[in-house]
This record gives structure tokens, sequence and C-alpha cells, in this order.
């Protein structure tokens, strides 16, 4: 199981067999580490082992499908129906609100200051979950891409949780950032341990197995944690991409095997082509670059885009909730 | 790719003979990759022998609640879907898990035509997978957000589904034994920690008067039991196969004991944890079982599928999860009596005591198309050597067989020591 280094085609490097899908080592010893990990904390009755258990079993049957098209490389529509089954012992499980707070300067038009979704919120959390997981799948190509924008958001997300006990009296907001840390922190870790080797130049692939994971974690976390809208804006990048992607996803423009900027082997720098990708277009924007120098300026889009978030929240904390 | 022969030139033509050319030219089409169809009627009797009694005592037998019988039928159904869909889908795998070159070769046919053949390996997967959709359907039509079963059903879902992933990876990437043994443990620790019944044994009445005491609290040593238990049942599947249908067959036979026995328990207690426990396992059971006829109706032999690792360690894990979580892991040992015996005859070359070769099978006759047992230690084997050489097919009937001998046997020991045992 192994692939060839497209954006390295012309060189050597272009050559190696590469060792594809280790995602599945991360996958299996975030599970035995999140696993192990119950014993230390939870007692045998308390609530949370409710969405602890969901979580597991939601991101194991993610890691399951993802290895599984690594393998038998399963069709498209397979891809997308099979994570809305994976979201379901999360749905189940999901014991919280499903209101929204309108933001106070809408309350007058609304006519409400709080608004219960209900089945629509269980809808939304659906979407969401399937969007996280396919979102860092699509937005990939480059050597340390997927795993770095995932570490960078993995950051901002365990950032987030601790602001949030600081400045939070209520218990229950306090386990709910807490659980996500629970989850958050092992993918960090186990992800940097592969970054270790996937950096530039990539000595092994992660796969479908390594991006689908990372995605439901983030989702779950997002979901259990009760920070779903805050989660989304951290993936801006990724919602970017998901919009620039739907022409061709949808069909409407041709869409072809890989979505990559081409690269020229003589001069070592990758040349944006007219794929609807945010790898491509930021190419477009600013000129060629070598893989690495646009890997690093994409991670540092991502973490712009986090902080942006948390000014967001800053200045809106007010308005907003 | 196989080398092709080409026939030696005739030394009287000179001229080569177009047809000659032709007819040794034998270009596969994969493409054009069939499976034989599945064997859909010996699927039906094996179904309505192995599912019929429990249905019968569930409906008629017993009055059972209908707000417990109601679940249980809705399981029923959706494992019937689960048994379609499985069946569509096994033909479509099969395509995708050659093309991928997860094969093997029937090693009990060789020297036979069928022995050429290359059978689809790890078709478990699609077992996996359609059940654990099943099961993660069925959730919405029986529990509420905060039932205490939640917890226990996630966790068998999570324990289950870790041990399918684990075994598929083996399947692909075939992993050493030692790994094997060790993360099969990890995925029962879910399951040890939502386990919130008693780790009580109740001393069989003979017995209290040399131990003193009616009721004996293992606290933590249960618990090592019960991961033992599963790491048990888990591999002791794997280890007691070989013949085409063996493994499924062992575990529906297996599943449909588990099943009567659940029925039997709620239609003759009237505690309602108890009747809980044992719907519990029903819920668990019926999917495992219709997906796994599914798969047998290809499995059976002569076999166009093989199960691979995948299934064997999914089904295995599913029946210890089923005997802790209900409460009854006693009764479901003894179901497991040939396993046992099995894994008992196996230890010597197990543990390298005795040599251990790649495959334990018996040795296959080309001529008479008769199995002859080895010195191996399986039950397979034993079996052999007992009662002479055997068709693989009637073999492995009278395995099922003996299978199903065993689990009568714990439902009269239950029967006879009712009053004696608890």
């Amino acid at each position: 199981m192994f692939g060839f280094d497209i954006n390295k085609r012309g060189t050597p490097q272009g050559e190696v067999k590469v060792p594809e899908s280790l995602g599945i080592v991360v996958g299996i010893v975030f599970l035995i580490v999140a696993i192990i990990f119950q014993f230390f904390n939870f007692t045998e009755d308390s609530v949370w082992l409710v969405e602890y258990n969901a979580a597991l079993a939601s991101i194991c049957f993610m890691i399951l499908l993802g290895f599984v098209d690594d393998v038998l490389d399963v069709p498209w529509r397979v891809k997308l129906l099979l994570p809305s089954f994976a979201t379901l012992p999360l749905l189940m499980a999901y014991a919280g609100h499903t209101t929204i707070v309108i933001p106070k300067p809408l309350v007058s038009y609304v006519g409400l200051e709080i608004l219960d979704l209900g089945r629509i919120y269980k809808l939304y959390m659906a979407l969401l979950a399937v969007f996280c997981t396919n979102s860092i799948n699509i937005h990939a190509g480059l050597n340390g891409l997927e795993i770095g924008q995932t570490v960078v958001i993995a950051a901002a997300i365990l950032i987030h949780n601790v602001m949030q006990i600081g400045a939070s009296v209520d218990s229950e907001i306090r386990q709910a950032h807490a659980f996500s840390i629970y989850l958050t922190q092992p993918l960090m870790a186990t992800s940097l341990a592969m970054l270790a080797f996937n950096w530039y130049p990539s000595a092994v692939f992660v796969g479908d197995t390594y991006t689908v994971f990372a995605g439901m974690t983030m989702a779950v976390v997002g979901i259990l944690g009760h920070f779903s809208e805050t989660l989304l804006i951290f993936f801006l990048p990724q919602v970017l991409n998901f919009l620039l992607s739907l022409p061709q996803l949808a069909g409407i423009v041709k869409c072809p095997r890989h979505r990559l900027p081409k690269f020229d082997p003589a001069t070592g720098l990758l040349t944006g082509t007219k794929d609807g990708t945010l790898v491509n277009v930021y190419l477009r924007i600013f000129g060629r670059k070598s893989e690495k120098s646009l890997c690093i300026h994409l991670l540092v889009f991502q973490a712009l885009a986090c902080a942006f978030c948390f000014l967001l929240r800053h200045f809106l904390a007010g308005w907003y909730k | 790719m196989a080398a092709r022969k080409r026939p030696s030139p005739t030394p009287i033509s000179t001229k080569p003979d177009p047809s000659d050319q032709k007819s040794t030219r034998n270009t596969p089409d994969n493409n054009a990759f069939h499976l034989p169809p599945p064997k859909l009627g010996s699927i039906f009797v094996i179904s309505t022998l192995l599912c019929s009694l429990h249905l019968y005592l569930l409906c008629s037998h017993y009055t059972v609640d209908a707000e417990l019988k109601r679940p249980i039928l809705i399981n029923a159904a959706l494992s019937l879907v689960g048994f379609f869909v499985t069946l569509k889908m096994i033909p479509v795998a099969a395509r995708y898990v050659l093309r991928r070159n997860m094969f093997g070769f029937d090693i009990n046919k060789r020297g036979t035509p069928q022995g050429e053949v290359k059978v689809p390996e790890s078709l478990g997967i699609v077992v996996g997978v359609v059940f654990l959709v099943v099961a993660i359907i069925f959730q919405y039509f029986n529990f509420t957000e905060d039932s205490n079963w939640l917890v226990e059903y996630n966790a068998a879902l999570a324990s289950i589904c870790f041990m399918i992933l684990l075994g598929f990876v083996d399947d692909v990437l075939d992993v050493p034994w030692r790994v094997k043994l060790v993360l099969p443990s990890f995925a029962t620790l879910p399951l040890l920690m939502a386990y919130a019944g008693h780790t009580t044994i109740v001393i069989p009445k003979p017995l209290v008067a040399y131990v003193g005491l009616e009721v004996l609290d293992l606290g933590r040593i249960y618990k090592l039991y019960m991961g033992l238990l599963a790491v048990f049942c888990t591999n002791s599947i794997n280890i007691h196969a070989g013949l085409n249908g063996l493994e499924i067959g062992q575990t529906v036979v297996t599943a449909a004991a588990i099943l009567i026995h659940n029925v039997m328990q709620i239609g003759s207690s009237t505690d309602p944890e108890y009747h809980q426990a044992h719907a519990f396992s029903i819920y668990l059971t019926q999917p495992l079982m219709a997906t796994s006829l599914a798969l047998l109706a290809f499995n059976w032999y002569p076999s166009s599928v093989f199960v691979g690792d995948t299934y064997t360690v999914f089904a295995g894990m599913t029946m210890a999860v089923v005997g802790i979580l209900g409460h009854f892991s006693e009764t479901l040992l003894i179901f497991f009596l040939p396993q046992v015996l099995n894994f008992l005859l196996s230890l010597p070359q197990l543990a390298g005591i005795v040599k251990c070769p790649r495959h334990r099978l018996p040795r296959f006759d080309p001529a008479t198309g008769l199995l002859t047992g080895t010195k191996d230690g399986t039950l397979v084997n034993v079996y052999l050597r007992l009662f002479g050489p055997r068709s693989e097919k009637s073999l492995c009937i009278h395995l099922l067989a003996f299978q199903a001998l065993a689990c009568a046997f714990c439902f009269l020991l239950r029967h006879f020591l009712a009053g004696w045992y608890k």
C-alpha cells in the first residue's frame, strides 16, 4: 500500500514508494489512549460515560470506514453516505439543548431571544460531522498539509476550551470543555508523532484513514463540547476550500482525479491550475511557491482564521451572547 | 499471474495451426468476475432450523410483555433488512477485494480444479459494517436519550467496532500474533468500564457447605475474568476453523442457542432488570445471526468467499459482549464447549511445546475427495482420527451438530441443576 509523491514527479524523490494509510497507527493509538483514560476520570455511573462511549464508537467507526476506503477504494457515494451512520451514536447520545441564542442585534427582527431548533439542530450536527469528516480530505495534497491543518485547529480548540473553563463558573460548561480536551489532546499528540514523518519531505502518507479520523474527532468534540459554531469558524479555510470546490464536486465543471497544482521539476516550484481548491487559488493570487513554503503559508492562514475567530468572539461577546 | 504452459510442438506438422493458438490463448477478463450465486436454499433451511425456536418461544409459548416484545420484533425486522443488504453487498465487495489482491486458495481442494480458484478473502468486513449500521439505527427504536442502557450499548458498539477494525487491519497487514493477543484486551476495556452489574458469583448449593458463603464477591477478579473471556471468545473461533462454512456455522449455532436462552430467561422471570439484560443480548445477537447467515449463503460448502479474521474476531467479540452485559457468561462458556476443547487440544502447539505449522488443517486426498486427520491438536483433526476420513462438507456438518449438542447439553445441565445451582 504505497503511493508516489505527485508533487515531486520528475525528480528522484518522485520515484520513491511512499507508504500509505499510516493514519491507521494514529487511529489505533488514539483509541487505546482514549479507552485507557476512561479509567482515570469517570466513575461507573457518570452521565458522561454515555457521551464518551458514543464518541468512541463514532470515531472508531470512522477510522474503520477510512481504512476500508484506503484498502478497497470505495466509490465516493459510499464515502458520503456511510459517515452519516457514524454520526448517529453521537446524535443519540447528545443530551444537550437544541436551542440557539439569537445574536442580540437580531432579536428585534426574530422576536425571540432563544430559538429551539429541536430536530433541525440534530440535522445540523450530523451535517457538521459529515462536513468536517470530508473537508480535511479535500484540502490536501501538499506534504504535511493534512496533519498540519489538524494540529493548528486542535491547538485553537484546546485554547478555546481552557479559556472557557477559566472564564466560566458553570460546572456543566466546564465539564463540556474538559470533555473536549480529553479527546483533543490525544488527537494532537498522536498527530504530531505522525507529522514527524509526514512533514516535508513526506516519508509516509496519511491516507483517508487519517483525514476522516481527524475530521470526525474534531466534529465530535465540537458537538459534545457545545462549541460547534466556534469550530466552524476555526474551519474557515476548509469552508472556503469546500465552496471553491463545489462546482467541480457537483460535476458542473470537469473534475480530474487529482486537483493538485502543477509541479515544475526544473525550478522545484508549484504553479496554480484552474482547479477550484484553496491550494490552487492561493498560488494564482500570490504566485509560484515551493511545496514547503506553500504549506507553511496555508497553515499560517489556518492559524489566522483561528485567531480571527477568537477576536470575533471577543468583540461580539457583548453583542452576541 | 499464472504461467501458462505452451503445448510442446508436434514434430509432424510444420505449419502452426491457427485454431491451436486460439485455444491456448486464454486472457482472463477481470471485469467479468462474477461470484457464484448464493446457496439460498441451504440458507433457508439453516435459518429455519436456527431461528424458528426462539421466535416461537417469544411469540407463542411465553407471554412476554408487549413493551418488551415490540423492540425485539423491531430488531428482528431490522436484522432481516441487514440480511438482505449483506446478501446484496457481498458480491460487490468481493470484486473490490479481489482487485486489491486479497484472496486465498482453498487448501482443502488442492489438486482439484476448485483449488486453483482465487477465493476473495475478508468478506467479514461487509458483515461487520452492516451489523454496526443495524445496531446503530436500532438505538432510535428503543432507548430514550437518558437511559442507563445507552452506556452499555455504546460501550458494546465501541468494543465491537474496535474489534472489527483490528480484525480487518490484521487481514490486510497480517500483524504478528503477539499483537493479535494484546490489542483485543484493549478492545474489551470500554466493556469492563461500562459493566455496572454485580461482580458476585452464586456458589452452587452443594458447595456452600465447603465455601461457607452463598454469594462470593469477586470484585476486580470478576472483571479480569470478563476480560479474559472476551479475549478467549475472540480468538477461539479463529482457531476452530479451516473447513468451508465452519467459522460462520459455529457462530450461528451458538447465536441460536443464545437467543433461545435469552427468550427462555425473559419468559420465565419477572425481574425487569433481568428482562432488560437478556433483551439487550437479543438486540445484538439477532443482527449477528442475520448478517452471518447472509455471508454463509456464499461461504457454505463449496465456499465462494472466505470470511477472514475480520469475521471471526467480530463474531467472538459480539458473543462475549452479549454474554457479559447480559449476565450469562457462564452459560456462554458452556455453549463454547467445542471451542474450549479445541483450545485445550491446541495448547501444546500454541505454547510452542509441540511444533506448530502455519496451517493445522487435515490432509486432503484429491483422488477420494476425503479429509484425513493429521497429528495436529485441533478438534477437526481429532474428530477425523476418531471417526475416520470424511468429506469436507460432511465433517463440517458433523462438527456443527456437535456444537448444537454442546448447546443442548448446556440447557439440560441448567435444567437439572436449577434446583441445585441457583
